[in-house]
């Protein structure tokens, strides 16, 4: 009678669990990046790490690091990766989350980050929530921690998504019906045939946005998909089938038809200040932003290529590849060359526009962008205005310099 | 344990790390003292000093406080400014989990940010779950907080607490 939470968690912890329960578990694999590593380094004090080849250190958020004071921050990650034997992820390699999709997320593993969108790696299968710096010291110092095992919400989609129309535009919607604390502590756990039907790059951009509202994890089920992801990136021996019993009990189902789901897009200042793009269109930007760990993948990149090609963008455009591998594929598929003469700034792999570290905006603009969130002062200016939506509202938005409804666009 | 202390602000719905201390600021600066006079800079500015100019501030807020990003310089950057203890309808988990690991007091009570305003007078009982306003003479209660917990804030942090302790004891 178990929910995919309870039963990872049951397996991992050796006893019968059920939501409400407090468990200590062990830490398959610890990440950090340079935001969170550092802050963890200080807080492990004289403490050595107990499990390192279970560990990750990542420069993504300033990366290339545009500072010196960034770049000693950096250093002190380095040695520590060094004087640990620590894999560590250079400027350039991309994304944390990116990278642990491709090399370390797989099913039944509980991996815990030093970043709130840990939760992306549900889409593989495995218990990955986000925690603070010094929780990421105790399990450098322990191997361990503690959780509580989540009640969890059932997100049900059936049927098929429209052309233009993305895993997204489906989470933009899930979250204006449940909004940011709708799921606040609880497991958000995705199935039907509309989710059996996407990649697992589609499920990732959705199981990244759990935390958007609220959510410990953002859990999918493994199947044939899963399998052919993790043996693409040689991995294909840490498959293992994950599925929820069919009596396990869920405090909460919601239901999304997938045919009624239209191009969404989050207003600032608020995530769940959700409308359809049509509530919008014509609105003038300075910036569209393609990528993150969101929609920074090359099924996000193919298809903003797809639309940009042969077009020119009418404002800023900035892409930011989630990784490297991301990038190297963009580069043999012809995209980067459509995206460099759609005008796009092609940056570095990391987390660039997001955090408005590398790349800010200047006062009063409007940028349109992939990523997971719009706060105030979130892409490096309090008095800035950030617009969420789809890889294809973005791409279609660059085009006309304005927020465009994507199925509006002729091919 | 008690605290006593005077109400700084009361704080809307979904209060975000990012409105706390900005993600221009965190990669460059790890002495946390300096990173909180950038406290709430993106709402209003002052807000370090004016809490440093009271004995044991006390920080209120409606649901949802401290959603968004796990940064850890959120609570530290509070606890900087010499916030004694956030009140608040509800917390985001991360936060709630990082402000005991760092120990700093935070209590769920439902209703508070109705009940209470900036300049008000608490004190605040955690084993009773009893919250006094001296200012207008009323009472809230809220869920006493489990004894380990209650240790993490007596022993200052998730670290200490865990080597008293030789680590996590099931």
């Amino acid at each position: 009678m178990k929910t995919l939470s309870e039963k990872i968690l049951s397996t991992r912890s050796g006893a019968d669990v059920r939501s409400g329960d407090i468990i200590a578990v062990p830490v398959d694999l610890v990440f950090a990046h340079d935001g969170t590593l550092p802050l963890a380094i200080q807080q492990l004090g004289g403490h050595s790490v107990k499990h390192p080849e279970r560990v990750a250190a990542i420069c993504d958020h300033a990366s290339p690091s545009p500072s010196e004071k960034v770049s000693n921050v950096q250093t002190l990650m380095r040695r520590f990766a060094r004087e640990n034997g620590i894999d560590f992820y250079e400027n350039g390699d991309g994304i944390c989350h990116q990278i642990v999709l491709e090399k370390y997320a797989a099913p039944y593993k509980i991996i815990i980050g030093g970043d709130s969108h840990t939760c992306t790696h549900g889409a593989l299968g495995a218990f990955a929530t986000g925690m603070g710096s010094t929780d990421v010291a105790a399990i450098l110092a322990y191997g361990n921690t503690w959780l509580k095992v989540p009640e969890t919400i059932r997100v049900e989609l059936s049927g098929g998504l429209c052309d233009k129309v993305h895993s997204k535009d489906v989470f933009l919607e899930l979250l204006s019906r449940i909004t940011a604390d709708g799921a606040t502590y609880k497991a958000l756990e995705f199935s039907g045939d509309g989710i059996e039907e996407m990649t697992v790059e589609s499920r990732a951009t959705m199981a990244n946005m759990a935390i958007e509202a609220g959510a410990k994890v953002g859990m999918f089920a493994t199947d044939e998909k899963a399998k052919a992801y993790l043996e693409h990136y040689g991995r294909g021996s840490e498959f293992a089938p994950l599925s929820a019993d069919d009596d396990a009990t869920y405090i909460r189902e919601v239901r999304i038809e997938a045919e009624t789901v239209v191009p969404m897009i989050a207003k600032p200042h608020k995530v769940d200040n959700v409308v359809p793009v049509t509530d919008l269109e014509g609105k003038e930007l300075d910036q569209v932003c393609i990528g993150s760990c969101t929609n920074g993948r090359i099924e996000d990149l193919r298809v903003a290529a797809r639309i940009l090609k042969g077009s020119r963008s009418k404002v800023r455009l900035i892409v930011y590849p989630a990784s490297r591998n991301v990038l190297l594929k963009a580069v043999r598929e012809g995209i980067v060359e459509t995206l460099l003469r759609a005008g796009a700034a092609v940056c570095p792999p990391g987390c660039g526009f997001c955090i408005g570290r590398t790349v800010a905006l200047g006062d009063g603009e409007v940028s349109l962008s992939t990523q997971n969130r719009n706060f105030k002062g979130r892409m490096g200016n309090d008095k800035s205005f950030i617009y969420l939506a789809s890889p294809s509202t973005a791409a279609a938005s660059a085009i006309t310099g304005t927020i465009t409804d994507p199925r509006n666009l002729s091919d | 344990m008690k605290i006593t202390g005077e109400v700084v602000r009361v704080l809307p719905d979904d209060t975000n790390t990012d409105e706390i201390i900005s993600g221009k600021y965190k990669y460059d600066e790890l002495d946390l003292n300096k990173l909180a006079r950038h406290t709430f800079e993106s709402i209003e500015s002052g807000f370090f000093d004016e809490c440093r100019k009271l004995q044991a501030p006390i920080l209120v807020a409606a649901a949802n406080f401290g959603c968004g990003s796990s940064r850890e310089q959120a609570p530290q950057v509070l606890r900087a400014c010499g916030i004694s203890c956030i009140i608040a309808e509800s917390f985001a988990r991360i936060f709630y989990r990082n402000g005991f690991n760092i120990g700093l007091p935070l209590i769920e009570c439902e209703g508070i940010s109705s009940h209470v305003s900036q300049g008000n007078r608490l004190i605040i009982d955690f084993n009773a779950g009893l919250i006094r306003n001296m200012t207008r003479q009323e009472e809230y209660r809220f869920k006493p907080i489990p004894t380990f917990m209650q240790e993490l804030l007596q022993k200052a942090g998730l670290m200490q607490y865990l080597e008293a302790h030789g680590g996590y004891t099931d």
